[in-house]
């Protein structure tokens, strides 16, 4: 099943039917204002302690909304219908679904030249964060030592989810945060596994941020050093009276080479004989080295002084820079190369990735040492991207974001409503409890449970029927009258192209039978609940 | 009275149309077995309800089913082994043959094994020799070790190759946010966190929601890959609401804990009694993965073998009379290492042991050979070695249980069966 999920997929957005229908982004649809920034970033409520009950963005909430006047888009007729359906099924598979101001932009620079923009994401520069909001989630300013002091745990991985989602939702980055999510998978740690927990904060901030778009090695290197995963993975009581196998074992199967990738259980041993005394200073007593707590500490009294075979390399005793030697050759073994390259290409073009893409991927990976933007770039640009347009199944955070996106949804600040949601659809961010991360193919998404989920949640979005969400449904549709026109709006809005004549009758057919009152949010939530929103 | 529903209703409701929400009043509670409107007449599934528990993780069993003769055991163990048994002692191991014991937090297990309920298998598990969490899951939810070409679970192939036919969108169920492995594959299972959050759209049980829900069926009858799933979604919850009963106490004074886990049972004794027409259940606890601070008498590992063995016992208890047709097995990826490690943890091992609970079964018994932990019996790196293969357990049910003679299709390239005799035939 997992092999031909989306081999057969045939409502995927296929151009043809878009062709000639395919509407002019509407004249009308807004900009998300600055205002609705800080509304919609009454997100980071529904994450931040219960007992926060003073909001972080004061009384110029909602009521203090200002909508910027209304702008005029780009007209698609100035490329064919074709590009104009490649640009928007790009923009839709390069971010939490795109706004009009990134659809303009894409057009007036080219889908190509929007790809290499994203790539470097200091070229863009971020006017719609809600700085305010983001500056108030005070704990993710606090050192270890504070956050171990803090009773609330639960708020500090809260403010942590506030500031993906409103980073997910709000930055003009987006391949950025796409890219922060990925690597966040990649190198998963259970924030609520253990009482360092916590110091994923520190990890998300000073190891997977600053490298998402950087260079592998650095990466690596930043995570090995890692408090939270230290501990996360056990390292941190790693010693040489009793070597503790666990983070070796996954630095090998799932950050660098691939469980096929060619280790031995022989190396999996050396490699953790490597990274004893590699520790964590920190609250409990197995954490024993003097020091600040949390932060990371090679414990050379600890560390196993032999030689090491690894790989087939001897890393000759020299302290610390033993395990530094082993991620330099990890991260140039064209295992690392193959299972990095693999693992992007089934994130960002299919389930079943193309041999052909991984191959030169890898190339890219090898040729540059690890430049992620690079590698990115032979995918993003490559033809196999282009044939896969359409047809990768969104995982549920990608659903939560483009829906409050994609809708322009405002949202009051504090609120509750919204996190469970992500919860129902089963992907509360940093609470994936293996080190493998969320599942990327959509097999695994894709059962009863995670269907029914996905329907309630549009369904409790669209009908505003979760306190302190609202969508302005009438905004969204001004300048339409029939039926017809606010159903070719929103499937625009929503999926990128104008419903193929089947789905669209079938959405007039239900425009027709439903109360007057319902019309909106009722043929809004129908095309969010489709096959088409499923996908990107 | 709850209201059944007719097949025809039932067949139904995985069309388009609003019309087919009707439930027929008319149709008394005994009128028939709800399990025939899944079924064509004479084609009734057969054989029990089978319960897959997957301990996640790699759970130790040398320090749930301790080996307490075996001096090597404690030799290697110096925080984390059980003391031998001592009846004055609670914190001893719980005798149960002379040489092996249960973790004292496994204590409510303790009655199933004395009425015979109860069986264990002993340095069991799957022959590949990989240490990988995932491809260890993987081998063994797929039912086929060391071969990654073969996608489809084992219960899912099992559900294709019996005798009979059943249409209901509850005949595997899996309890999670996820799919288990083991039911992937050509025989539609429904996944579900909890029977009470299974339904669409809010409280709000609307005309205007039905014929939203109408609109959504036609929208995934046009021929998209997501089809299937979302038919079944249909199906299922549409089903359930007729079905089930929103207020359900367990009997027997079963308590069971809060847990996931617990909880999780819950739904499926719900399920088993509502007669929906469910022959496979798959059930997760996690948490095994003990690297660190395992805890001997106290800590994490107890606190999970605490949770299974309350959970067990409760659902076994709630399930009353329904046990001689209900089984429960329990496995697990992995076992863990012999030696602990200076963390206060185990690394991941090899041979395991597996739970084998129900009426059916000839409890009170450790199955299988014990390999010895002495240096030269231990495989790889340390680790209890394998006598049985997981596949002779679970063959053994497909066959004797769940009435399904084709075991070469279930377990393919697998022909080396020991009969264990765990189960009565």
């Amino acid at each position: 099943m997992g092999a031909g999920i989306l081999a057969g997929f045939t409502v995927r957005l296929h151009p043809s039917k878009a062709q000639k229908t395919c509407a002019p982004y509407p004249r009308s649809m807004t900009q998300l204002t600055r205002n609705d920034f800080l509304k919609l970033s009454g997100l980071a409520a529904a994450m931040t302690a219960l007992s926060a009950c003073q909001p972080l963005f004061g009384d110029s909430g909602p009521s203090g909304a200002v909508m910027r006047e209304a702008q005029v888009l780009g007209s698609p007729l100035s490329g064919s219908p074709d590009e104009d359906w490649v640009l928007m099924c790009t923009l839709h598979r390069i971010s939490f679904g795109p706004t009009p101001n990134e659809v303009e932009r894409a057009r007036e620079i080219g889908i190509e030249n929007y790809i290499d923009e994203q790539l470097n994401p200091e070229r863009v520069e971020e006017t719609d964060l809600p700085t305010d909001i983001l500056n108030s989630l005070t704990l993710l300013g606090m050192n270890p030592q504070e956050l171990f002091e803090l009773e609330m745990r639960g708020r500090i991985i809260g403010e942590l989810t506030a500031n993906a989602l409103l980073r997910c939702a709000y930055s003009k980055r987006q391949l950025n945060e796409l890219m922060v999510d990925f690597w966040t998978n990649h190198f998963n740690i259970h924030a609520a596994g253990n009482p360092e927990g916590v110091l994923k904060v520190r990890d998300d901030l000073e190891v997977i941020r600053p490298n998402a778009l950087g260079n592998f090695g650095d990466l690596l290197h930043a995570s090995a050093t890692s408090p939270a995963m230290l501990t996360y993975l056990d390292n941190a009581s790693n010693t040489k009276n009793g070597p503790n196998e666990n983070y070796a074992r996954e630095l090998l199967e799932l950050h660098t080479m691939g469980v096929d990738g060619g280790y031995t259980q022989l190396d999996v041993e050396e490699v953790a004989r490597a990274f004893t005394g590699w520790s964590v200073v920190g609250p409990r007593r197995r954490l024993f080295a003097d020091g600040t707590p949390g932060d990371f500490v090679f414990q050379a009294n600890l560390h196993d002084e032999g030689e090491k075979l690894v790989l087939g390399k001897t890393i000759t005793s020299s302290g610390i820079e033993e395990g530094q030697a082993i991620i330099d050759l990890l991260v140039d073994h064209p295992s690392t190369a193959e299972y990095i390259s693999t693992k992007l290409v089934r994130r960002f073009v299919a389930d079943e990735p193309p041999r052909s893409l991984i191959t030169r991927a890898a190339e890219t990976f090898t040729n540059t040492s690890g430049d992620i933007p690079q590698v990115m770039s032979t995918i993003l640009h490559s033809d196999e991207f282009k044939a896969s347009l359409g047809q990768k199944v969104k995982r549920p955070l990608e659903i939560f974001v483009s829906a409050l996106r994609l809708t322009n949804a405002s949202i009051q600040f504090p609120n509750r409503s919204l996190a469970p949601h992500l919860t129902f659809m089963g992907q509360p961010l940093y609470r994936w409890e293996t080190p493998d991360g969320y599942p990327d193919t959509a097999d695994a998404w894709l059962g009863t449970s995670g269907t029914l989920s996905r329907w309630n949640y549009v369904l409790a979005l669209a009908f505003n029927t979760m306190p302190g969400v609202e969508i302005n449904w009438e905004a969204l549709v001004e300048d339409t009258t029939t039926h017809e026109e606010i159903i070719d709006q929103l499937g625009y809005r929503f999926i990128g192209q104008t419903l193929p004549e089947e789905a669209r009758q079938i959405v007039l057919d239900f425009a027709g039978q439903i109360d007057e009152e319902f019309l909106l949010p009722g043929i809004g939530a129908l095309i969010l609940s489709s096959p088409y929103f499923q996908m990107r | 009275m709850k209201p059944n529903l007719s097949r025809k209703d039932f067949l139904s409701l995985a069309g388009s149309s609003a019309a087919a929400w009707t439930v027929s009043p008319l149709l008394s509670e005994n009128y028939l077995p709800r399990l025939t409107f899944f079924s064509p007449p004479g084609q009734e599934p057969q054989g029990d309800v089978l319960v897959v528990v997957f301990q996640r993780g790699g759970m130790d069993a040398l320090n749930a089913v301790i080996p307490h003769f075996e001096e090597e055991y404690y030799r290697k163990r110096s925080s984390l082994a059980i003391a031998e048994p001592n009846s004055g002692d609670d914190n001893s191991g719980i005798d149960l043959d002379g040489q092996f014991g249960l973790h004292p937090s496994l204590r409510p297990l303790k009655d199933l094994w004395d009425a015979q309920s109860l069986a264990i298998v002993h340095a069991v598990g799957s022959p590949d020799p990989t240490h990988s969490h995932f491809d260890a899951m993987d081998f063994m939810e797929r039912g086929t070790p060391g071969e990654k070409s073969i996608s489809t679970g084992w219960l899912a192939r099992h559900l294709q190759t019996v005798a009979w036919e059943n249409e209901s969108p509850f005949r595997a169920v899996g309890i999670g946010n996820m799919l288990q492995s083991s039911l992937r594959g050509p025989v539609s299972a429904t996944s579900m966190r909890s029977i009470a959050e299974f339904h669409l759209g809010g409280s709000t049980d609307s005309a205007e929601l039905l014929k939203f829900q109408a609109a959504v069926a036609e929208m995934y009858g046009q021929g998209s890959m997501l089809d299937p799933v979302a038919n079944l979604t249909l199906d299922a919850t549409g089903t359930l609401t007729q079905v089930i009963d929103a207020n359900y106490t367990p009997n027997g004074g079963a308590e069971y804990p809060q847990s996931q886990f617990g909880q999780a049972l819950l739904q499926v004794a719900q399920l088993i009694k509502a007669e929906v027409g469910l022959e496979v259940a798959a059930v997760d606890i996690g948490g095994w993965d003990t690297h660190a601070t395992q805890g001997a008498l106290d800590g994490a590992m107890p606190d999970l073998l605490s949770d299974f063995a309350n959970s067990m016992a409760a659902f076994y208890a709630d399930l009353g009379d329904l046990t001689k047709r209900v089984i429960v097995v329990s496995m697990s990826e992995f076992g863990r290492r012999l030696e602990e490690n200076a963390s206060g943890g185990t690394d991941h091992g090899h041979g395991g042991v597996m739970f084998v609970m129900g009426n059916n079964v000839n409890g009170g018994k450790v199955y299988g050979n014990w390999p010895g932990l002495a240096p030269e019996n231990l495989y790889g790196p340390g680790d209890l070695q394998i006598t049985t293969d997981f596949r002779d357990v679970l063959g053994e049910i497909v066959q004797t249980r769940l009435k399904n003679d084709k075991l070469s299709e279930v377990f393919p390239g697998y022909t080396d069966y020991k009969n264990l005799g765990i189960l009565k035939t």
